[in-house]
């Protein structure tokens, strides 16, 4: 094992490679408090990449309800379990990551999923439990609130899948750090299936492979944001590239969101990864349950998010979420405006922070009648 | 009592130093045999070659399962047959998202000489030559319909773009449109199928470093036992293995039920090989 930097934990840690970090590395926002669990995302990526044979089950995204719902079952709840509790106060992580944490004879801790699994993708859909005005009905530890939480590959810094394949057929492109999984010198084994904490690589049964998320590279690599993206009705989702910490530029959205504003934040960071899909965490969940799932920074999070509509700058950035197909790799805000840049700072998308209103009256004086809205 | 004593003694020394000393002897036939169930191997010496766990790479096997497998060997002149069995209480042959299949293989150096390379895999530039067998393959082999249904009988599927009505049934816009969904079966990786032989043919220089060797020479079939499998792996003779020569052979076996794949495997170290004085041919 070599000794890395991971930003996410602020400390070294174990990795069964020496740190190589790519020239640039796709990330991603998703905004939790806009998802409505609509799965067009998942239909864009089923329809666009995984509707063949052996993918039947096979979701690269998924949008799951938590606390309750799971694709595949119980893929965090086994592996906290698993990892058992970890301590993580105000500084860096002191807790074991999962690289940190492998048992003798395995690079990474994890689990094999079994077959049925995968069988459910809505399993806990819209669960919350909850009966408030009779009295609830069932006793769990998490009682009347849930929240979506779409999910792809985290593209990670330090993948997992990748460090757990015996024979190097996952790697991260040097170009824009998305992870893949060489569809040629893959033979199934499965580690990386087993490696992975997230349970974004699936085995396809009918090729013997394993296939993942690919960040829809062709797209990206024009300088579109990926299908999931594009196709998301509550525009919770911004794609493009962060830098780290020391590097860190205002005018990268991605990088004010995550670096200089920690408003968006790493999904389960404990477990080492440092995952490139930085969540706004839902700001009506308790703290205790955020802080596990998204770490420390969860509570402030929240507090700057409900702070949003008073900040023309973080309001006016989040309009930009869905807003164009292209990537935008850099933004301003002009006053009620606020505008996509390209690298050259060229003009992508303009967006206003506040939309027009139009009052259309009930009734209409010129020809005397009542409106209707049936159409 | 006396006589069973000795008989018992005399079992236990036999067995002790073919699994100690093992060594596998390949006599000669007027053809390899090509089925498990083939009279010929009742004429060849059976060697216990005791399995070790992969514990050298992670990941590793740390559970034991398979401890020996039962080898024979029979060479024509220009081809040598192994015949390898081993217990094995459940069938694994049904591809699974979960489920792994039974599998061996046998591991010649690519070059005969007295230093061989290591033989968890080979080295650098010492490779070895791996003939490998997966129940998987076999299933498929014998018929095994190629769709999900065939895994997962309960499995719903509405629509394969394949399917779709403008594509005429096997042409090629629609074999095109079946290969778009399945990468691994577009670049030809022989693990996607479909097969023609239940074995592959592998090189090796080293753990990690296993890739499909240039040509597909061998083959193989594999029957189930009462308690196990039995299964037959066949290769052209080492080039520079004439009659009466020796070289060395190590063995995996994987057990799908204990979720064995890759690394996770019971191997054997080298054991010598040796061709019947009237075994080579060339």
């Amino acid at each position: 094992m070599a000794r890395v930097y991971n930003w996410q934990l602020g400390r070294e840690m174990s990795y069964w490679y020496p740190e190589s970090r790519p020239k640039k590395q796709f990330a991603a926002v998703f905004d939790t408090n806009k998802c409505i669990a609509c799965q067009t995302c998942t239909i864009a990526c089923k329809t666009t990449w995984t509707s063949g044979k052996g993918q039947e089950y096979m979701l690269w995204n998924n949008v799951e309800t938590k606390p309750y719902g799971f694709y595949p079952l119980a893929w965090d709840v086994k592996l906290l379990d698993q990892l058992g509790p970890q301590p993580w106060g105000s500084g860096p992580y002191e807790g074991r990551t999962l690289f940190e944490a492998a048992e003798a004879g395995e690079r990474v801790l994890g689990f094999r999923p079994d077959d049925l699994d995968y069988a459910h993708p809505n399993v806990g859909e819209d669960d919350c439990t909850g009966r408030i005005e009779t009295g609830a009905a069932l006793e769990l530890p998490h009682m009347n609130w849930f929240y979506y939480l779409a999910r792809i590959c985290n593209h990670c810094t330090y993948p997992a899948c990748l460090a757990s394949c015996p024979r190097g057929s996952i790697y991260k492109r040097e170009e824009d750090g998305i992870v893949l999984i060489d569809q040629d010198r893959c033979r199934g084994y499965r580690e990386c299936v087993k490696g992975c904490p997230y349970k974004k690589v699936f085995f396809n049964p009918m090729t013997g492979t394993s296939e993942k998320c690919i960040a829809c590279f062709p797209k990206m690599e024009i300088g579109e944001q990926p299908q999931c993206f594009v196709n998301c009705i509550g525009k919770i989702r911004f794609a493009g590239y962060i830098s780290t910490p020391d590097q860190a530029r205002e005018d990268n959205p991605i990088d004010y969101l995550v670096h200089v504003r920690k408003l968006a934040l790493p999904l389960f960071p404990q477990f080492g990864l440092e995952p490139n899909v930085y969540y706004i965490p839902p700001i009506h969940v308790p703290a205790r349950f955020l802080r596990q799932m998204f770490g420390p920074g969860a509570e402030r999070a929240v507090e700057t998010y409900r702070g949003a509509a008073d900040d023309p700058d973080l309001a006016g950035l989040l309009c930009l979420f869905g807003s164009t197909q292209f990537v935008v790799p850099r933004w301003k805000r002009q006053g009620d405006v606020v505008l996509g840049l390209d690298e050259n700072g060229a003009e992508l998308v303009r967006v206003p922070l506040r939309e027009p209103v139009h009052v259309r009256e009930a009734f209409d004086a010129a020809l005397g009648v009542p409106r209707s809205n049936c159409p | 009592m006396k006589p069973i004593v000795t008989i018992a003694t005399w079992l236990a020394a036999l067995l002790l130093s073919t699994s100690a000393g093992a060594e596998v002897l390949a006599v000669r036939a007027d053809a390899a045999p090509s089925r498990p169930d083939d009279a010929a191997w009742k004429g060849a010496p059976a060697a216990a070659v005791p399995l070790v766990l992969q514990d050298m790479v992670e990941p590793r096997l740390l559970q034991p399962s398979t401890a020996e497998v039962e080898v024979r060997a029979i060479a024509d002149g220009e081809r040598i047959a192994f015949r390898l069995e081993w217990k094995d209480a459940t069938r694994d042959e049904l591809p699974g998202i979960a489920r792994y299949s039974d599998a061996c293989a046998v591991q010649l150096p690519a070059s005969t000489a007295p230093d061989v390379p290591a033989p968890q895999m080979g080295e650098a530039q010492r490779p070895v030559e791996i003939t490998y067998w997966r129940a998987f393959w076999q299933g498929a082999v014998e018929g095994r319909e190629d769709s999900i249904q065939a895994l997962y009988p309960n499995t719903s599927v509405d629509h394969y773009p394949f399917q779709a009505p403008s594509l005429p049934p096997g042409s090629e816009a629609q074999q095109e449109m079946a290969r778009r969904y399945a990468p691994a079966r577009a670049l030809g990786n022989a693990m996607a199928g479909p097969r023609e032989q239940p074995v592959e043919d592998l090189i090796a220089e080293g753990p990690g470093t296993t890739r499909p060797a240039p040509k597909a020479q061998s083959r193989g079939w594999g029957a189930r036992t009462a308690d196990g499998w039995s299964v037959v792996l066949s290769r052209p003779l080492p080039v520079d293995l004439g009659s009466g020569g020796r070289t060395q052979v190590a063995f995996a076996v994987w057990q799908g039920a204990q979720g064995e794949a890759g690394s996770r495997k019971m191997r054997s170290v080298w054991v010598p090989l040796r061709l019947a004085a009237e075994a080579g041919g060339r």
